[in-house]
């Protein structure tokens, strides 16, 4: 899972100035169904923050939630130390950039994104200056007196930017910015996308169910499920130490463990499980006895045909399956206990097999760092 | 074989149903022309019945008075029936949702006669007590209004229900008041069903004859009206010549309001697939 | 924050207004008149006056109610033989403008796309252009000495002319020509959108072309059917204008009765009387076709 630079990353803590601040915010629907569940959340200035979750967990009602368009059924929302909670969407210094962009289809692209500043009551002057000045940001200055039908999938993504940053808006949303976009032309947008949000400074919030595009956008993520956040954090954080069992399994791939701790010392932990002894080379929050889960991901999974030394970090299991997905090829393995381990091995040269093919016994191995005890 | 069997039979099908459907239609044009004071009897071609149309000082005016309330009925309809519309389609939960929903739906399937009874019952009961209105030129415009609210209900709701609810919050997003969501967006996305709307409806009005006739006060007769009568009398050449200028009036509008739609169709499709090549380049 | 308060306040207003106006609106014009119909069905000819709708003489409103009309609606057989001779009619011009309508519009589902337009312009094209002067060309056809009867006996298939006009046949070829619109519309929306894999999934798992259409098909037009037939069966019960004009005196429909018993015999209890019954009757195919569109209606929402 690349992540791609993103300057804000870097930022200490006492730099950090707080934009957003939602407190205890919920949303129920019909008086029982529960779209957003107590959700608290501090967005600081400048970053790029990146709501992820599967559909129907809530994020798109959290967005709604800020963009003023749903009123919360209990909580609050602080923007710059204001409460805006109550304040209709047309006068929340917030604009939204719509899933499948929701571009006037009667309007020109100058219209388009001229649509509010004229809200505004902007001088004439001001607003074509400003106009220009957006369109010149996104590359479209010569498609100015197109209609929306008239452009193509990505140039419609760019108005639809254009137009929700003409007014300078304090916060930006972003409702699956790319999902409109086919796979091939989604990763060049990405980076466009981001680049114009970092030259214009502009605070994002960014919802999609595309961990990759959460991952390489925002600078923190949350894990969103059932309503409430399961992990807030970078994006490597929650991808290389993730909380729990759900977040682990949702983000990217993982082999789950289940076992029980037999030493727990300062410096590390031993976890037996049904397939083999773990030995974690760190302490975790947990005692001898507990039940936990081992996660481990297919990548940090070395393969060999010879037994590996020692008593720890290593399984014995017969080639099942090999898949091969050019840049690296999966390989499953299934273990005495049945179940099935996942190892991926990246393609360094070009001649593929590590000597091993269907049918073949072979060990796993992998570092005392490698996995993540996972006490929930 | 039986796919090939199939093809010939669904064309003869198709060809006969039009032939059924057009046979009246085409019969009365040609017998327009028809010198003959016997309808059905071909003598020689003339004009004779369109200069007695245009000496008809009673069916003239009758059409003045049709197309009058058909304009305005219609227009009422448009307007009421966009409410219909809005509040049917935006506010899915209110207080009595289902009673306006259904009194929406009656005029569309209650028989006129009926819907024409109860009007006139009830306009009669508030001139009783009010001392207005009398019965003519408002009573029938009611009418025509209440039933062409139902027709442009439907045409409006089923707009709107194809329509972007992200618009209007796009709108909304950016800081558009609720009447300027509707004047800035909603109003002219709407355009085009209004205006089929109002077509409809003017139609409507300017074809009844049950609700006109039960509403209609003494010197107040529109052109279905008189029409009937004279057709319950027996037939008459005049009509087939009033029956030949509508039917060229509304023939022509129609072929070129469903040609004008077609071209606007095409040119957007044209400049989508240049939009996408461009991309591409 | 007060001006935050009072946008809410305004956005509640517009609510109202979006809500009230129609609702006065059908208020007034539909359900008042409806209610005044009942009422009136419900007095003699000498109380009938609207100046004593409600009775105050007692000091508060009253109503009495007089079931004569109902009563007489129930004795006279010439009443229900009338309401069961219009069922019949509206039946047989629903069954023959279904039979008519779905192969009709079951091939123009299946024709070329670009020309459906065409095909759907030229069915609607009638129904803009006047439906009386429509009706009043059939009768110019099907009078004794009218165009089809000199037709037939130019080309000396036969000498006497048929008596056409004024007899069943007239009615019920006049209501099919006027409903059949109303029946292929729905019919063609629902076939358009049939998806053909379904035919084609049928046909690979070694279905007749006939079998599929049975199996197949019709029950997934079904809500096309019911809308259609519903569309056409609903107004023909109380159909005025086609049997005044093409009907003659001997078929009897309930509209017209209504009518005469309004204009001609000035019995407004009567004439509200038998609406009601007419009312009564049409609620119950009102009902199907109210389930059927909201069934359809919440099957788009789910999917």
């Amino acid at each position: 899972m690349a992540t791609a630079s993103k300057p804000q990353t870097g930022m200490k803590s006492a730099e950090k100035e707080e934009l957003l601040r939602i407190e205890g915010i919920s949303k129920i629907y019909d008086g029982t169904v529960k779209a957003v569940d107590d959700v608290s959340l501090t967005v600081y200035k400048g970053e790029i923050f990146g709501l992820l979750g599967g559909s129907g967990c809530g994020k798109s009602t959290l967005l709604r939630m800020l963009a003023g368009f749903e009123a919360p059924t209990k909580g609050k929302i602080y923007l710059a130390e204001q409460d805006i909670t109550n304040l209709p969407a047309y006068q929340r210094p917030i604009n939204m950039m719509f899933q499948s962009y929701a571009l006037f289809p009667h309007l020109s692209v100058w219209e388009n994104i001229a649509f509010g500043l004229k809200r505004d009551g902007m001088p004439k002057d001001q607003i074509a200056e400003r106009v220009e000045k957006m369109l010149g940001l996104v590359q479209l200055t010569k498609f100015a007196p197109r209609k929306p039908h008239q452009l193509s999938g990505g140039q419609q993504q760019r108005v639809a930017l254009a137009r929700s940053l003409a007014k300078r808006p304090q916060l930006l949303l972003l409702d699956e910015p790319l999902g409109a976009l086919d796979k091939k032309l989604r990763e060049t947008t990405q980076l466009e996308l981001v680049n114009i949000i970092e030259q214009v400074g502009v605070t994002c919030v960014l919802v999609t169910h595309d961990q990759e595009e959460a991952m390489t956008m925002a600078s923190r993520i949350a894990v969103m499920s059932e309503g409430y956040f399961l992990q807030v954090g970078d994006p490597d954080t929650v991808y290389e130490m993730p909380n729990s069992r759900k977040v682990a399994d949702f983000i990217g791939n993982v082999n789950m463990f289940e076992g029980v701790i037999e030493e727990d010392e300062p410096d590390h932990v031993t976890v037996r499980s049904l397939e083999c002894i773990h030995y974690v080379g760190h302490g975790i929050s947990g005692h001898a006895g507990m039940q936990v889960g081992v996660a481990l991901r297919p990548e940090k999974v070395m393969l060999s045909k010879r037994k590996p030394k020692g008593d720890y970090n290593w399984a014995e299991g017969e080639v099942i399956e090999i898949v091969y997905f050019g840049a690296h090829t999966t390989y499953h393995l299934k273990l005495a206990s049945g179940m099935v381990l996942k190892a991926q091995e990246i393609n360094s040269t070009r001649d593929l097999s590590c000597g091993l093919t269907w049918g073949d016994k072979a060990y796993a191995h992998w570092s005392n760092e490698a996995m993540v005890v996972l006490t929930q | 074989m039986s796919h090939g069997l199939n093809k010939y039979f669904g064309k003869a099908w198709m060809l006969a149903v039009y032939m059924f459907l057009y046979l009246p239609i085409v019969t009365l044009v040609i017998y327009s022309f028809n010198d003959s004071k016997l309808v059905t009897v071909w003598s020689h071609a003339s004009l004779r019945w369109y200069s007695a149309l245009a000496a008809d000082a009673d069916l003239i005016s009758a059409v003045w008075l049709s197309l009058k309330i058909a304009f305005v009925s219609a227009l009422m309809s448009v307007f009421f029936g966009t409410f219909v519309a809005f509040a049917l389609n935006r506010y899915k939960r209110f207080v009595g949702r289902t009673f306006l929903s259904s009194m929406a739906n009656m005029p569309l399937v209650m028989p006129e006669v009926i819907v024409g009874l109860a009007l006139l019952l009830m306009l009669v009961s508030v001139q009783h007590w009010l001392g207005f209105p009398e019965r003519g030129l408002f009573t029938i415009l009611l009418g025509h209004a209440l039933l062409g609210t139902a027709y442009a209900a439907v045409v409006v709701t089923s707009r709107l229900k194809e329509m972007d609810g992200r618009l209007d919050e796009a709108a909304m997003d950016l800081g558009s008041k609720p009447w300027q969501v509707f004047t800035l967006v909603t109003f002219p996305l709407l355009v085009p069903a209004l205006v089929s709307a109002f077509l409809l409806t003017f139609t409507l009005s300017f074809d009844d004859v049950v609700l006109s006739a039960f509403l209609s006060g003494p010197g107040y007769n529109t052109m279905p009206m008189v029409i009937f009568s004279r057709a319950r009398l027996g037939l008459n050449p005049t009509i087939n010549a009033v029956a030949t200028v509508t039917i060229t009036v509304v023939t022509i509008a129609v072929i070129a309001s469903s040609f004008y739609t077609s071209h606007v169709e095409r040119k957007r499709k044209r400049e989508m697939a240049l939009a996408y090549s461009d991309a591409i380049r | 924050m007060a001006q935050s308060k009072n946008t809410f306040l305004n956005f509640f207003s517009g609510r109202k207004l979006i809500i009230g106006v129609p609702y006065v609106w059908f208020i007034s014009l539909a359900a008042i008149p409806l209610l005044i119909v009942l009422k009136i069905s419900l007095s003699t000819m000498e109380t009938a006056s609207v100046s004593n709708m409600v009775d105050w003489s007692k000091g508060w409103p009253s109503l009495t109610l007089n079931f004569s009309s109902y009563q007489f609606i129930a004795s006279d057989a010439l009443y229900v033989k009338t309401y069961l001779s219009s069922i019949k009619y509206a039946l047989i011009t629903t069954i023959i403008c279904l039979a008519i309508g779905y192969p009709f519009a079951y091939f123009m589902a299946r024709a070329p796309k670009h020309i459906q337009p065409t095909l759907l312009m030229l069915i609607m094209l009638p129904f803009w252009t006047s439906f009386l002067l429509r009706i009043y060309a059939w009768k110019t056809l099907l009078v004794n000495n009218g165009i089809i009867n000199n037709a037939l006996i130019s080309l000396g298939v036969m000498s006497e002319p048929i008596a056409m006009m004024n007899t069943p046949f007239s009615l019920t070829i006049g209501m099919v020509y006027s409903y059949l619109p109303f029946m292929i519309l729905p019919l063609y929306a629902n076939l358009s959108k049939l998806d053909i894999r379904y035919l084609e999934a049928a046909a690979d798992l070694g279905t007749s072309p006939l079998k599929t259409f049975w199996l197949v098909t019709v029950p997934l037009s079904k809500a096309g059917i019911i809308a259609g037939s519903m569309l056409v069966f609903i107004p023909s019960i109380g159909e005025y204008v086609i049997p005044e004009l093409l009907g003659g005196s001997n078929t009897l429909m309930i509209g017209r009765v209504l009518w005469d018993e309004f204009f001609s015999n000035n019995d407004w209890p009567m004439a509200s009387a038998v609406a009601i019954v007419m009312i009564l009757l049409i609620l119950v195919p009102m009902a199907l076709l109210n389930k059927y569109q909201s069934d359809q209606a919440s099957d788009k929402a789910g999917a």
